[in-house]
């Protein structure tokens, strides 16, 4: 049950990382096209904008496929000097760490949607986007990185309880440079 | 105030509570703590605006351009030729092992994935040959850490972001100190290998039509490197629009040589998802940080502290390096800058130095960070794709080339020109 949740949640974030990629290679389309028609003297106006909104709303959702893959950096000089039990309590603290601070960025991020809903607010661009277009997936990318973190961390705590550490530091241990090379 | 970012920075590290995440819980502590007023209350806006960026995205760009002709196979043909042209010098295919790192770490961003190819091509050969392991894997580990400095580097795209410092001009401040820095490694090899021409494994000198038909093999990687930083610097297109057109360059050589496959792709992609996702957690960590310091008046603390000090410049700037090595030997290359820009680049500008030097210097610092043990990424990478040998093997081998970026950070204090000369002769 556990490790099905672990690896479902993982295949879902791996599709999540590569339709980002399909929208990373859409906007280099967008910012070539660009380039091109400028050398010809007229524009497409506004990819900084939106290379702009690509970039917030790419990062919000890479998140927690970064998570799934162990990618995000940690140093781990006291922790990997701790055996399998010591370990398991580390991560699990990190774990922890993270899934509270994630929960207050997306709590506290609800407000600038919020604002922008109220207000029909505008991007002050020629573009004239409304904020709440982009907002909206940007903010449902760090809710979803939440809900990632605190089933993960759900799940690897159980492990742990259960006694079964190899598992648990699969899921939230660290990332052996050696294995990225595999 | 410094005390406490200081005590609680190597205490949640420790703990080893991701990198990023350290930077949110210190900044929270210090509106906790220091602030007269609630900062939190604009953690959203930070964070909208911190990833709500046109320069960052230059980040994914490049690292996806590395991705692609790092897993696409050019990196390994540009090995071969370039071997093609470095093996007679004494030391021979070591050369190659420093040019490829080079080469790569100019187009791309990612230190680990060089590293990662060079060893996985080149380590096979060593043996053959008759190289010594200890300076064939050193050259490696250390060739692959220019890549932070060389433009486009991601490094200095973060360093520019935070600081507020022009990244065209960062690159072009970066270009002599790097390249200067490779043909060290190049002039250290070929002295130790006149000195111990057994090291050095067998010199081999290839017939010159080879050596030309090497030549077009490279001449794509160089166009690349040309097209992204001339059109930077001529004005043409901003950092963000040359990581897009290099994206498409390393597309277009791929497929040219032959490389590009759906797989690949996927590959590409995905990696490209992680590193950015990483880098950017620890970014916005880095921005929330500063926005609170900011806010609860570092400045002026950062102004008393020195003076209680009564350091000179000079002396400070000699303490702030030792700090940045003894660091280096236990926190890596991002995580490192990023935890430390906040406090000591404020501190550095009030001293009068220029911010873009002081991106260089911290740069050839950081890349020594990358192969100084205990925590040494590339050491660790490069340990990894030999698959025989001791690790030490790799530390020793790193020796000369950490001597070598010792004497560039020397260099760097006594004559800043070495990284301000370009970006200022270029205004």
């Amino acid at each position: 049950m556990l490790q099905t949740l672990l690896s479902s949640l993982r295949t879902v974030n791996g599709w999540v990382a590569i339709l980002i990629g399909v929208l990373l290679m859409a906007c280099v389309a967008f910012v070539l096209a660009d380039i091109a028609l400028r050398q010809m003297g007229s524009s497409l106006g506004g990819t900084d904008e939106i290379s702009g909104y690509v970039m917030a709303i790419a990062t919000s959702w890479g998140m927690g496929y970064t998570l799934t893959e162990l990618g995000h950096v940690r140093i781990d000089i006291l922790r990997s000097r701790a055996a399998s039990r010591g370990r398991a309590l580390f991560d699990l603290f990190a774990m922890l760490a993270l899934s509270g601070t994630i929960s207050l960025i997306a709590i506290r991020s609800w407000p600038v949607l919020e604002r922008s809903l109220a207000n029909s607010s505008r991007a002050n661009t020629p573009l004239e986007t409304p904020l709440a277009l982009v907002q909206a997936p940007w903010l449902a990318g760090w809710v979803w990185f939440a809900v990632v973190s605190w089933l993960t961390f759900i799940a690897a705590l159980a492990l742990v309880l259960r006694g079964d550490f190899d598992a648990s530091e699969a899921a939230i241990g660290t990332y052996g440079e050696l294995e990225a090379l595999k | 105030m410094i005390a406490y970012l200081t005590v609680g920075l190597l205490m949640l590290l420790s703990l080893s509570i991701p990198v990023g995440i350290v930077l949110f819980l210190l900044g929270f502590g210090v509106d906790l703590f220091f602030s007269p007023f609630p900062l939190i209350k604009g953690l959203g806006n930070l964070v909208w605006s911190t990833s709500n960026n046109a320069t960052l995205i230059a980040i994914p760009f490049f690292v996806l351009l590395g991705e692609v002709l790092v897993r696409s196979g050019i990196a390994t043909r540009t090995y071969a030729a370039l071997d093609r042209w470095v093996s007679w010098l004494p030391g021979g295919l070591v050369h190659a092992n420093v040019a490829t790192a080079t080469m790569f770490s100019a187009t791309s961003g990612s230190s680990v994935a060089t590293a990662a190819t060079v060893a996985t091509v080149a380590m096979p050969q060593a043996e053959k040959l008759g190289y010594d392991p200890k300076l064939f894997s050193g050259a490696i580990a250390a060739g692959g850490t220019l890549g932070i400095m060389i433009p486009p580097s991601i490094n200095l795209i973060v360093y520019g972001f935070l600081t507020q410092t022009s990244i065209p001009r960062l690159f072009l401040a970066g270009l002599v100190p790097g390249v200067a820095l490779a043909l060290s490694f190049i002039l250290i090899t070929v002295l130790i290998c006149s000195v111990r021409p057994s090291l050095g494994g067998e010199r081999r000198v290839f017939p010159l039509r080879e050596m030309l038909l090497a030549l077009l093999q490279l001449v794509p990687i160089i166009l690349l490197f040309t097209v992204i930083i001339g059109s930077i610097y001529k004005g043409w297109a901003t950092p963000t629009e040359a990581a897009a057109v290099g994206v498409a360059g390393a597309i277009v050589i791929a497929a040219i040589f032959g490389g590009v496959s759906l797989r690949m792709f996927s590959e590409s992609v995905l990696g490209t998802v992680k590193i950015t996702s990483m880098i950017m957690l620890v970014v916005i960590g880095a921005s929330f940080l500063n926005f609170t310091l900011a806010s609860a008046g570092i400045g002026r603390e950062l102004q008393d502290f020195l003076s209680g000090l009564g350091l000179s410049p000079f002396s400070t700037i000699l303490v702030i390096v030792c700090i940045y090595i003894v660091l280096g030997f236990f926190i890596e290359t991002l995580s490192l800058m990023v935890v430390t820009i906040p406090i000591i680049v404020p501190l550095v500008v009030e001293m009068g130095y220029d911010p873009i030097w002081f991106g260089i210097l911290m740069i050839v610092l950081i890349e020594m960070a990358l192969i100084t043990p205990p925590v040494g990424l590339n050491l660790y990478v490069v340990q990894g794709a030999r698959k025989s040998g001791k690790m030490s093997e790799v530390m020793l081998g790193t020796i000369p080339y950490i001597i070598a970026m010792l004497f560039m950070a020397a260099a760097l204090i006594a004559f800043p020109q070495i990284a301000l000369f370009l970006p200022d002769a270029l205004q």
